[in-house]
């Protein structure tokens, strides 16, 4: 058989892939508080417990509203540069299109310790916005990645058809430009918001009183009786990242068909 | 109608149209024909308001169009991508404009989309998605939705170049139907010489960002004022020659002809070129008369093409052939490279260039 | 020329609050780090006299040297892992995955980087432990009679782990390249003589450099400045420059050592990655 070999390879690379996210449900549900084998049977208290951990609660809050926020920001910066990348030319634009998408090959420890001193210096104290700030900086590149083939797929000719047609500049992107890259604003706004939401590095050094989610989940790994229901968190963590991603491809599938692309390849 | 003066495009350092002079009078369909990348687009874009003018003047109905966004321009355009909007409907596609007139209600708005889907034949496709169309029948909602409009001024991009021959020769027909029934200017950019030759009133051929010659089909085939102009348009021999007398020339291997002032182009001095189109010429075949002008000379070549045969013919051993189209007609036999052939040329139908 | 000022004034119109944020909250911060680097701490304040003392410090304390070595050693072994072990799996996809089931190839690897990064740290950990899913897997099946040790709280630890992290990373756009390789080619090339092994060498892997060369980029620059995975599963000698950067600014609270070392890490990165390109350089420049 054509490529057996490389078949089973990619079936042991999977089994790879999937072994530490197949531990999550199964201690998730272990009625024991030592995460090893052999399992001590079925049990949901841990998520039970879940809900009675109020500083879970607040960290997770913190996180969701830190991940909006950034996701928000990312998006509208992303929309004006990938446009202005992919449809303008302008004096200095590579220099500054490589300066936007440094922070995708910086060490984020850079990033971090390089906002903390700033902030430290101009005696701003830390709070989630300041995570915000961070945040936006990293995931403003991806965001433009999306966007920009979003708007590269884009036949230039057909806002200006729009414009032809009397519509103003303004009116064009409105009716046709945003409809069609809309699917790309979504997967933008929903890969930013699941980075802010996963992202540790810079929100440990830069959060404030109230932690990230991550960050507190941090704190709890020093502390093996919290690890059950850490582990139990973590399996309601995944199962929300996967209805967002569902959706995320739902809302890809849907603008392909709505114009009559071919489907390339999944999502991201 | 459409007047522009002395139009001027730079592209930074790049010289994309140069010096652009022309007339275009309303109802005419005005065609832009030269090779890949001679700007016909830039100057089409410019009609539009797409691109700005380095230089020169536009009007449109005597009015200057420097100030007059794209949007606000009496004239509307067909894209060569066609640019149908994917997310909308045919109908949508074809009232898009209408939406912004006030003055128009939505069953008014109705009632101009199925005429105008209607007028390009395709009554009943209102509700479909753009998406779901073929090339020929995008081009068809393109041309209904710029239509729909009333512009002054269509300007159309290529408009066939993505269909096939079938199709491209059919809207051609239609093209031309349409145009002379809503009698406006119609202004048309290809690279087709035989598109150009069959839908216009008048052709600008250009080349490098100039216009080189600008008349009517006929003119521009039979007098074409240069020889890249001759070259472009059509097939073309070309033949040495040199001026002998006042209207006296000597075509080398055709002989000494009086050739009329009118065939002889500008810039034809001692030392000219004579161009003769291949079906000017013709093998004479056994028992047809020889008349006042022929030459004798040998086949060295020849392509069938089913209604016509064209031949490779040698007049003087050791130089370039000239190429002779003939019709294939009951009882006419297909001949053979390396026979000879006698062939008759008239005088009236050569043409000067300079050397 | 008015035409051009129209579009570039309307590009950088729209390009300019993205690039003030940018400068801003990353120029500024970056060109802070590098003063902090050239400036002492002196107790709870900063000295603010330039001077060269923290790269000295940096160059001649045997620590620094070892973690910074130990990071590009351990992040060079990572990249090379996981460059090798994604590889085949892009290839795979590539080329013997029907094309309609290429989307859900492509899901099945993606899924399991939508959990949490420290979640997934941690539960290396667990499988790697002593008591953890590997060995006692093993010991129940026989194989080993007592726990393997060699696998965590050491660097293998971390090079498994992160190979594990970076997965979907190396697997796109070695995939992405591959995809772009026009199959006709590689008919063409065995037309020519080639076998499928030396059409392989000779063309498919060097028309899919580039998407290798992407691949070890967006491994190598992130791994240098991880320091979850080091202290997690590192154990003491698995620890890494970020470890102590981290430390120098929020232990120590020696934020101009952390800067020194955060400038050195950035300057050895720029430069292995420089010379990385340098040394492919003609397989990118095609494209
Ligand atoms: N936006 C632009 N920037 C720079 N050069 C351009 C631009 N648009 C067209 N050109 C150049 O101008 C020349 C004429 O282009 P165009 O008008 O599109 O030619 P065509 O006759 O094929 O339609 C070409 O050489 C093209 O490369
Ligand atoms: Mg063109």
């Amino acid at each position: 058989m054509k490529g057996g070999w490389l078949r089973i390879y990619a079936i042991v690379y999977l089994i790879f892939l999937y072994l530490p996210v197949a531990l999550l449900p199964i201690f998730a549900f272990n009625d024991g508080t030592i995460i090893a084998f052999p399992l001590q049977g079925f049990t949901a208290k841990w998520f039970l417990e879940l809900a009675a951990i109020q500083a879970l609660h607040s960290a997770l809050w913190n996180s969701l509203f830190i991940a909006l926020v950034t996701a928000t920001l990312s998006t509208l910066l992303a929309i004006g540069a990938a446009r202005a990348s992919t449809r303008y030319k302008f004096p200095g634009k590579a220099p500054i299109m490589g300066a936007i998408m440094l922070p995708l090959v910086l060490p984020e420890i850079i990033v971090a310790v390089a906002l903390l001193v700033v902030l430290l210096q101009l005696g701003i104290g830390l709070t989630s916005w300041t995570v915000i700030a961070g945040h936006t900086l990293i995931c403003t590149p991806f965001a433009i990645a999306i966007l920009s083939s979003s708007f590269q797929g884009l036949d230039a000719s057909v806002e200006e058809a729009a414009i032809d047609l009397g519509e103003t500049r303004w009116g064009a992107f409105r009716t046709i430009t945003l409809p069609l890259v809309a699917p790309g604003i979504i997967s933008a706004f929903l890969i930013a918001f699941t980075i802010s939401l996963d992202e540790f590095i810079i929100a440990f050094f830069l959060t404030g009183a109230e932690p990230t989610l991550p960050v507190y989940l941090w704190s709890q790994l020093r502390f093996p009786t919290r690890i059950p229901a850490v582990m139990a968190l973590g399996t309601l963590l995944l199962l929300a990242s996967l209805i967002i991603l569902s959706i995320a491809e739902y809302a890809r599938r849907r603008g392909i068909a709505r114009t009559g692309g071919k489907d390339s390849g999944g999502f991201l | 109608m459409i007047g522009l003066t002395n139009v001027e495009k730079y592209y930074g350092d790049y010289h994309a149209l140069r010096g652009i002079t022309a007339n275009i009078p309303e109802g005419e369909f005005f065609s832009l024909l030269g090779p890949s990348g001679c700007g016909k687009t830039t100057l089409l874009r410019a009609i539009a308001g797409f691109e700005h003018l380095s230089g020169g003047s536009l009007t449109i109905d005597g009015q200057d169009m420097s100030r007059i966004a794209p949007h606000r321009r009496p004239t509307n355009m067909v894209f060569q991508s066609y640019a149908i909007f994917p997310h909308l409907s045919v109908a949508e596609n074809v009232g898009f404009g209408l939406r912004k007139r006030k003055d128009i209600n939505r069953d008014a708005r109705q009632r101009m989309v199925d005429e105008a889907l209607d007028m390009v034949g395709l009554s009943g496709y209102g509700s479909r998605r753009a998406h779901a169309l073929s090339g020929g029948q995008r081009q068809r909602v393109a041309l209904a939705r710029a239509l729909i409009l009333k512009p002054k001024v269509l300007l159309l991009d290529e408009p066939l170049s993505a269909l096939d021959k079938k199709m491209r020769e059919q809207m051609q027909a239609e093209l031309r139907r349409l145009q002379r029934q809503i009698g406006i200017t119609f202004v048309l950019v290809t690279h087709d010489q035989e598109e150009a030759l069959i839908m216009s009133d008048r052709i600008a051929v250009m080349f490098d960002g100039q216009i080189a010659q600008m008349d009517a089909p006929q003119t521009l085939y039979r007098r074409p004022s240069t020889r890249r102009v001759a070259e472009f348009i059509g097939v073309m021999n070309f033949l040495p020659a040199a001026r002998v007398g006042d209207e006296m020339f000597d075509v080398a291997g055709l002989g000494k002809a009086f050739i009329d002032r009118s065939q002889v182009m500008n810039g034809a001095g001692t030392d000219c070129v004579a161009g003769l189109r291949p079906e000017t010429l013709s093998i004479l075949f056994d028992g047809s008369d020889v008349p006042d002008h022929s030459f004798e000379g040998t086949i060295t070549d020849r392509a069938y093409y089913g209604d016509m045969t064209y031949y490779d013919v040698v007049i003087t051993p050791g130089t370039a052939p000239v190429t002779i189209s003939m019709k294939n007609r009951a009882g006419r036999p297909i001949l053979e490279p390396n026979t000879k052939a006698t062939v008759a040329w008239d005088p009236r139908s050569l043409i000067i260039f300079g050397a | 020329m008015a035409a051009f000022d129209a579009t570039a004034r309307r590009g950088l119109l729209l390009v300019s609050p993205t690039f003030v944020y940018v400068l801003l909250l990353l120029a500024a911060p970056l060109a802070t780090v590098f003063a902090f680097s050239f400036w002492t701490q002196d107790f709870l304040s900063i000295d603010y006299t330039v001077t060269l003392k923290n790269y000295q410090e940096a160059f001649s304390d045997p620590i620094y040297r070892t973690l910074l070595g130990r990071s590009l050693l351990i992040a060079g072994a990572v990249t090379t892992v996981t460059v090798i072990l994604a590889f085949p799996i892009a290839y795979f996809v590539s080329f013997h995955v029907a094309p309609e089931r290429k989307a859900l190839w492509i899901f099945l690897i993606t899924i399991p980087f939508w959990t949490s990064y420290l979640l997934r740290v941690f539960l290396w950990k667990v499988i790697l432990g002593f008591n953890g899913v590997l060995n006692s897997s093993l010991i129940g099946v026989g194989l080993i009679d007592e726990p393997i040790t060699l696998i965590l709280y050491n660097a293998n630890a971390v090079v498994i782990t992160l190979a594990h992290a970076f997965a979907p990373f190396t697997i796109l756009p070695i995939y992405v390249a591959l995809e772009r390789v026009d199959r006709s080619l590689l008919e063409a090339a065995q037309d020519l003589g080639e076998t499928r092994v030396s059409t392989f060498f000779r063309v498919t892997l060097p028309l899919a450099m580039p998407g290798v060369i992407a691949a070890v980029l967006i491994v190598f620059i992130p791994t240098i400045g991880d320091y979850v995975t080091p202290r997690l599963v590192g154990g003491p000698d698995g620890l890494m420059i970020a470890n102590m950067i981290q430390t120098q600014f929020l232990k120590l609270n020696n934020a101009p050592m952390g800067a020194t070392l955060a400038v050195l890490s950035m300057c050895a990165v720029t430069l292995v990655s420089l010379v990385f390109l340098m040394l492919n350089r003609r397989y990118l420049k095609t494209s």
